[in-house]
């Protein structure tokens, strides 16, 4: 059996796991008209390009748009299923500053099947309609002895309730939405839960490719999530959306299904609202969107006592964004610029416990202490073009920068030393230096571009290579780790091929 | 998964699926939707609530022929119009439209008013007013008024083509002249000598038809 063949064979059974009990929900559910196979395209007849901008997965067409917000429902049912696998290579420029490049870049170099989704998505009544992801990552975790476990999970999830009210002086859509992720319901391609390229590398199995880069988020989605939102399109111009999430657990926990609750990030209640207002305008082949988003939530450390005040801290985003679309066959022009502000206060104990005085490696020089909270500014911008929905290629630049935190510090100057240690002895060193992934000045600090082409042969293949180039990481240039590796070390070419059916 | 949390949450999208909201609804395979409501809910997302779509990627239909819409959505249904936004848009919209409905979505637009757009180049305006009036008598193009009508106002299954995007007449004049996408037309014969040129000045001239 090749490494390949090993690698998809614990995927499909995982596939085929879910197939059989979600084909008799399925059955039971759908038994109206199934022409064909799975998912939007089949209910609604249409070709992917009809909804995804040029066919980019996941930027969506105004019509997409539309489709969305009205809660999935244009169409007809069918059989609601649809699957989704990513193979994939990287190979990042140096591998050679490293103490142990085999443990550093593991699947440096190696053709991988990183893995897939499975779509559970379609109409169920005139008003109502669904769209969910069971994400497997084939390099879930990793045994003692280095050998990689695949895993399943909920992923993105909306179920949508939504009406429309147009005549011939007002277009008013309302909606309600319960999902996982703080802006999954929304239709931009702007916002964090969807600005991402797809396909991207599964953060485990290639570090420094361009999933790994900074994109605007909600940090509070580290905890497993559940949401409800209401939203308003007021005739194509005016939305707004404004959701409050828990911790999708107990009654919630199919929001989670596959993440152990156990140590998880936990939030406080329910009073944890996520709001977004957004401005959009269409003029002939043009479409403007600019918005503004946030969220605030009140978060216990994982795996904390969550009986205990002290262990709760919080998390407040703000964040704008704009996309503009050109839209005409056989042309797809999509620019697109998110900016967002998190401040994390850390909770009292947590503070604490790291508490000053802080010196480095060498017993001497005083470090920042560790600060009460922290910030961080995350940019992105993004040029796409696609040619006739086949031929596509993009540019996008992004910029981290942050407040410097000596938690954030996980390099001292010595190598051969004791790092960063409270204690000028060095019997208790709290880090060690760390290569590759150490960050000497305790700053989150990132900048680079990521070049893209790809090629889209058939609506349900992509073959692309993305070149990630990074001239700041961990807070500097050169010799971020404090033992002389530099960013563009990380450069890093990434190549994949994707299918959905 | 846990089975429980989803076996409640699908028993409970089966006890709404039995509700339906003929007065504003988007299915496209129920014969009891009104074709107004599908009109409104669904074909003025591209089209427009009064047929005057605003992007050119989708024709304008107010003011159409509705004995032309009839045959273009029929044509669309049976995918014999196979031109690209039928594989991706209207194969799917029209799939399961009952005659009624496609009779009833016909009349919706055909009744709509189109609206003016604005003026373009004069030189371009003339030409392709002069190839609208005359033909290219050179090019044995016949000219398209006697079809169409002098106010390209259309007849029966012969279109209404005033206002109508330029992008729009070009591409449909291209699929004419070089593809298979839109049989039994006379269009294909009519259309074979006609330059780029001619193509991009006719169509400017409808798009801004002189009222």
């Amino acid at each position: 059996m090749s490494v390949l063949e090993k690698q998809i064979q614990p995927w499909l059974l995982e596939i085929a796991r879910f197939f059989s009990g979600l084909m008799v929900a399925s059955a039971i559910l759908m038994p109206l008209d199934s022409q064909a196979l799975p998912a939007f395209a089949r209910q609604t007849g249409q070709n992917c390009v009809s909804c995804h901008a040029g066919g980019q997965f996941p930027e969506l067409t105004p019509y997409g748009r539309m489709f969305k917000l009205t809660g999935y429902t244009i169409g007809s049912r069918s059989i609601p299923l649809s699957v989704m696998g990513v193979f994939n290579y990287a190979k990042v420029s140096d591998t050679t500053k490293s103490d142990d490049p085999s443990v550093d870049f593991q699947k440096n170099g190696v053709p991988v099947f990183s893995g897939g989704s499975l779509f559970i998505a379609g109409k169920v009544t005139d008003n109502i309609g669904l769209f969910s992801q069971i994400t497997y990552d084939n390099f879930a975790s990793q045994s003692p002895d280095g050998k990689f476990q695949g895993h399943s999970s909920a992923d993105n999830i909306d179920l949508r309730y939504a009406d429309r009210f147009i005549d011939n002086n007002r277009d008013l859509i309302i909606g309600l939405s319960v999902n996982n992720n703080p802006s999954v319901s929304d239709p931009w391609n702007t916002t964090a839960a969807w600005m991402q390229y797809v396909p991207a590398a599964s953060l485990s199995s290639h570090q420094f490719s361009d999933a790994n880069t900074p994109f605007p988020s909600f940090d509070a989605h580290n905890s497993p999530l559940a949401g409800i939102n209401a939203y308003v399109l007021w005739n194509k111009m005016i939305y707004a959306d404004l959701g409050f999430y828990r911790t999708a657990n107990r009654a919630f926990s199919i929001m989670s299904a596959g993440t152990n609750d156990d140590g998880t990030q936990k939030l406080r209640g329910t009073n944890n609202p996520y709001w977004r207002l957004a401005l959009t305008h269409d003029w002939g082949a043009h479409n403007l969107m600019i918005g503004t988003s946030g969220m605030i939530a009140h978060a216990y450390d994982p795996g904390s006592d969550i009986s205990d005040p002290g262990n709760l801290g919080r998390f407040k985003n703000v964040g704008v964004d704009a996309q503009y679309q050109y839209l005409l066959d056989p042309h797809t022009v999509t620019a697109q610029v998110a900016y967002m502000r998190q401040t994390q206060t850390y909770s009292a104990n947590a503070f604490a416990a790291a508490a000053p005085p802080f010196v480095l490696g060498d017993g001497i020089t005083p470090v920042a202490s560790v600060n009460p909270s922290d910030t961080t500014n995350i940019f992105r911008a993004k040029l796409s073009y696609v040619y006739q929905a086949t031929y596509g290629g993009s540019v996008a630049f992004f910029n981290k920068t942050g407040t410097i935190n000596t938690l954030n510090q996980t390099s001292g100057y010595d190598p051969g030393g004791c790092g960063i240690t409270n204690d000028p002895e060095c019997p208790g060193v709290v880090a060690t230096s760390l290569r590759v992934n150490g960050n000497l000045l305790g700053s989150p600090a990132a900048r680079g571009m990521t070049y893209e082409l790809f090629w889209t042969p058939l609506q349900y293949v992509r073959v692309g290579a993305m070149y990630t180039a990074y001239n700041k990481f961990n807070g500097a240039s050169d010799n971020y780790d404090g033992l002389g590796r530099n960013a563009r070390d990380n450069n890093t070419l990434f190549g994949y091929v994707w299918f959905a059916y | 998964m846990n089975g429980i949390s989803l076996l409640s949450v699908l028993a409970l999208l089966a006890t709404a699926s039995a509700c339906s909201n003929i007065e504003r609804s988007r299915d496209l395979a129920n014969p009891n939707v009104p074709p107004a409501v599908t009109a409104m809910q669904v074909c003025s997302i591209c089209h427009g609530m009064d047929g005057n779509s605003g992007s050119p990627n989708f024709p304008r239909l107010a003011g159409q022929q509705a004995a032309y819409l009839v045959a273009q959505l029929e044509h669309f249904r049976s995918q014999q119009r196979s031109d690209p936004p039928g594989p991706e848009y209207m194969w799917g919209i029209s799939h399961h439209l009952t005659d009624g409905q496609i009779k009833g979505l016909a009349e919706y637009f055909a009744k709509q008013v189109p609206l003016p757009n604005a003026p373009v180049d004069a030189h371009l305006m003339a030409a392709g007013k002069s190839i609208y009036d005359n033909g290219v008598p050179e090019q044995n193009v016949i000219p398209c008024a006697a079809c169409h009508g002098p106010k390209a106002q259309g007849i029966e299954a012969f279109p209404r083509l005033a206002h109508q995007h330029a992008d729009y007449i070009v591409k449909q004049l291209n699929i004419f002249q070089n593809t298979q996408g839109r049989p039994g037309t006379p269009m294909e014969n009519i259309v074979h000598p006609l330059t780029g040129e001619n193509k991009e000045a006719v169509a400017a001239y409808l798009q801004a038809f002189p009222d």
